[in-house]
């Protein structure tokens, strides 16, 4: 399982890192914008991405809508880690086909159990 | 501000414009017309534009006296970069203390490998728990840049606006006032190293 790690400050992504590394995810990546993440996911390969909403160049909701535009990326899950806590935001990422939203500051069970629904989803549809 | 005095004469002020704008109306006077309905629109906002040009000057002090003619954006950028100081210094501490936790992380490892009884197993699973927080918990350096990025933005907008609007208008203000705070790299020429004080506070006999 590798995963893509995208936030535009370095702490955040480095305590991301962590706490997927505290779950036996240590095979991961980081982006610092949507766009570095997009080119990032065309080249390699990614099982799974967590991405930020509110970052220069390209936002997390540019990057989940061009995933899901895109032949290739389209069934990647996405989980989106934000500070972004507006109801009509949640249902944007939620009709643009978010698998998950985290809402900043959040806690290492949070992250768990998010990661575990996800994951338990995309079995059953499997 | 609002004396009787001067209300009483805004108002004798007000009553002869109505009459002369009246007075040009109905002697088919257009361009006097006008210009006695423009005199009294500017008789309204003139209170507002005073008042917007406070507000500006006060924004100014408030960011740490921004310049008086806006087109010099200078010292606006300067109070804008302290703003991106304070993140980079949030960051850096951040990335600091993050260091430490995984470095403790590891060292229970160390501790771990050389078997421990249940009681300190116990303890030690508490002390990875609790580093695992301190890491988390430094995700506020996340929230509050972001929260500092948005201000920044809104200060400068607010201040591009009170510039189209031509405010405030220039006026010499004692600068220089208070103390300086925290100096800021590339910005504070004022600043000296901790040498500099060093060889300073030895040239003064200290």
């Amino acid at each position: 399982m590798r995963i893509l790690i995208v936030d535009d400050f370095s702490t955040m992504r480095r305590i991301v890192k962590n706490l997927l590394g505290d779950l036996g995810f240590t095979n991961t990546a980081e982006a610092e914008d949507g766009h570095a993440a997009l080119s990032m996911l065309q080249t390699q390969s990614f099982d799974f991405v967590v991405t930020d909403w509110n970052m220069p160049v390209m936002t997390g909701i540019e990057l989940l809508k061009a995933i899901r535009n895109d032949a290739k990326l389209k069934t990647l899950p996405v989980l989106m880690v934000t500070a972004e806590a507006k109801r009509e935001q949640i249902i944007e990422a939620a009709q643009s086909g978010v698998n998950g939203y985290i809402i900043k500051p959040f806690t290492a069970q949070t992250l768990e159990e998010k990661l575990g629904k996800i994951f338990e989803r995309l079995a059953a549809s499997a | 501000m609002n004396q009787p005095g001067e209300a009483l004469s805004d108002k004798s002020a007000l009553v002869q414009r109505l009459q002369d704008a009246l007075a040009a109306l109905e002697s088919g006077d257009e361009a006097g017309w006008r210009r006695e309905i423009d005199a009294l629109a500017a008789l309204r906002a003139q209170p507002m534009m005073s008042g917007l040009g406070r507000l500006a000057r006060e924004l100014g002090q408030a960011l740490g006296e921004l310049p008086s003619v806006p087109s010099e954006a200078g010292e606006l950028d300067d109070a804008c970069a302290r703003l991106d100081h304070v993140v980079q210094m949030t960051e850096q501490a951040t990335h600091r203390t993050l260091d430490l936790a995984e470095e403790c992380r590891a060292l229970t490892e160390r501790l771990r490998a050389d078997g421990l009884n249940a009681e300190q197993g116990e303890i030690l699973e508490r002390i990875r728990h609790n580093l695992t927080e301190v890491a988390l918990t430094q995700s506020y350096q996340d929230l509050t840049g972001q929260i500092i990025r948005r201000v920044v933005g809104i200060v400068r907008r607010v201040h591009e606006g009170f510039g189209a609007l031509g405010l405030p208008p220039p006026e010499e203000e004692a600068r220089n006032q208070g103390l300086a705070g925290p100096a800021v790299n590339g910005l504070d020429r004022h600043a000296v190293s901790q040498v500099d004080a060093d060889d300073l506070l030895s040239d003064l006999g200290l």
